[in-house]
């Protein structure tokens, strides 16, 4: 079979991985988009002894690798099994859709949380302290200035996390997931056709830029406010001709 | 004639940064329609002091009253902290480096506190920013971002904003040392109609100018403490203390 027969015979596979793909990257990234928010404020505020079970969690995800992550969480439920039956967790943890979606979720609420984090501290105290000082209270202040810029701040590398996480996901398929690598996999194994699996880079390939584009187009409106048209002098001086 | 009613009150503040104490207990007392002009040399706690007033810098001690709600704080802990915001909703500030949000356009920097502190209507709140920033010039520069005006217009911006919460009193922090100096002047122009309009206002300042010719009361700081303080015709032509005279020979 020539490539484009692969594809003729095996396309409706392919976009049902492609789905499942959507799915457990952006189920994913958005659960621990919810939870990382209050835990980089912990990140940023709580005392150090608070902070620890956090630093610790995201010391073991950032340096263990997220195939062994997935592992200890499909295995490692196998294992306990009885215990997770009697709290009625195992019809959760059965399914290897739900272990794939957790492993990920907890990996990507790591890593956004220190993204965020790090916006967090770079907002400008100035801008805090006018909202201070018109009487705002503290989570009004969280809102209306914290986040607004620490999201604008960590926009370009939240949106590289969500890229390396879709990438990270082709291991779901190890632990019977049917995502793009999954069918891939798996009409290889029927066709030994080499050519699948070129169809199946293009199809994230595809992914990505989909992706990279809207997120741009996202940061170009929230930037509004850097990129925006007309310098300050130019319109600045109602009284007098701009000086060299 | 009675005297107009006290607006804010600030008693025996003590300010101290780890061991070096700044403010050696300052008392000051804001009348309806005062301006006092805050004079002191580099480091002498003007800043301090004023931002002691609206609670973003926490006293070590003293007492501070505003519109009859007082806080009292004793060993760097105020009282009743609860009344924090809403002094500061009743103080104006406007700072040095204008500190307007950025990511908010000149009538939404106005807008801001009307909405979300005092809760008015949208539409209400739209109506009296636009107003404002008509007054203070900027009706053609409404929708422009911060980094699209320049220092004056931005100051004037951060006026506006002051101004849309009512405020009992407004507190300046040098609002022109940022400026260049073609732009200094649409800035005092906009306090000096806010003090013709009978606007309670205590500023720092280093502008001779406006101290000794807006203001009703002028107050010299030395090391912490108020050396020197009265109408500004009578302390600018006889200065009691050296420091003070020291100090008007170098900024002549
Ligand atoms: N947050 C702080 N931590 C430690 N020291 C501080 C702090 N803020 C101010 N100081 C010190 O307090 C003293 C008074 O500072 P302040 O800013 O009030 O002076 P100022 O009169 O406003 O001076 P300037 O004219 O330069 O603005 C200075 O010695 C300064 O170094
Ligand atoms: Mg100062």
């Amino acid at each position: 079979m020539n490539p484009i027969e692969i594809l003729f015979e095996y396309w409706p596979r392919l976009l049902d991985g492609a789905l499942m793909t959507l799915k457990l990257t952006f189920l994913g990234a958005l659960i621990a988009g919810l939870v990382s928010p209050g835990l980089a404020l912990i990140r940023v505020q709580a005392a150090p002894m608070a902070q620890a079970p956090l630093r610790l969690y995201v010391s073991f995800i950032r340096g263990t690798p997220i195939l062994a992550q997935l592992f200890l969480i499909f295995y490692g439920s196998g294992q306990f099994r009885p215990a997770l039956e009697e709290w009625g967790l195992w019809t959760f943890f059965r399914d290897p859709f739900n272990c794939a979606l957790l492993a990920f979720a907890l990996n990507s609420t790591a890593y956004q949380t220190e993204i965020l984090r790090g916006g967090i501290m770079s907002v400008p105290q100035r801008e805090i302290e006018a909202a201070k000082a018109i009487g705002m209270s503290r989570s009004k202040i969280l809102r209306r200035v914290v986040f607004p810029h620490a999201y604008r701040i960590a926009w370009p590398a939240l949106g590289n996390e969500v890229i390396l996480l879709m990438k990270a996901s082709a291991l779901a398929s190890v632990v019977t997931v049917f995502d793009v690598m999954g069918r891939t996999r798996q009409i290889f194994s029927r066709t030994f056709d080499f050519s699948v699996y070129l169809w199946a880079a293009l199809i994230y390939l595809c992914i990505t830029a989909a992706f990279v584009l809207l997120w741009r187009q996202a940061e170009r409106r929230l930037s509004r406010h850097i990129h925006a048209p007309g310098t300050p002098r130019a319109s600045a001086q109602p009284f007098k001709e701009s000086q060299a | 004639m009675t005297k107009p009613e006290t607006i804010l009150k600030a008693e025996d503040i003590h300010k101290s940064f780890g061991r070096l104490e700044v403010l050696k207990g300052i008392s000051l007392e804001a009348r309806n329609h005062d301006v006092i002009s805050i004079l002191g040399s580099s480091g002498s706690g003007k800043s301090t002091f004023l931002r002691c007033l609206n609670f973003l810098e926490i006293p070590t001690s003293g007492k501070v009253t505003v519109h009859g709600e007082e806080i009292l704080v004793k060993n760097g802990k105020p009282q009743n902290v609860r009344h924090i915001e809403d002094i500061r909703s009743r103080l104006g500030m406007v700072f040095q480096q204008f500190n307007l949000w950025t990511h908010r356009t000149a009538l939404e920097n106005v807008m801001e506190g009307p909405v979300q502190v005092k809760r008015e209507p949208n539409a209400e709140a739209r109506d009296k920013a636009e107003a404002l920033l008509k007054r203070v010039g900027l009706e053609d520069r409404m929708h422009m971002y911060p980094s699209q005006l320049s220092g004056g217009q931005q100051q004037r911006v951060a006026i506006a904003r002051a101004l849309a919460m009512e405020p009992d009193a407004i507190l300046f922090d040098e609002p022109t040392s940022a400026l260049d100096p073609e732009l200094v002047g649409e800035v005092l122009k906009v306090m000096q109609s806010l003090a013709a309009e009978g606007r309670t206002m205590i500023v720092v300042t280093h502008e001779m100018g406006f101290a000794r010719e807006v203001s009703s009361e002028v107050v010299f700081l030395h090391e912490g403490r108020i050396a020197e303080q009265g109408p500004p015709d009578e302390m600018f032509a006889n200065p009691k203390t050296e420091v003070f005279e020291r100090f008007i020979s170098k900024v002549k």
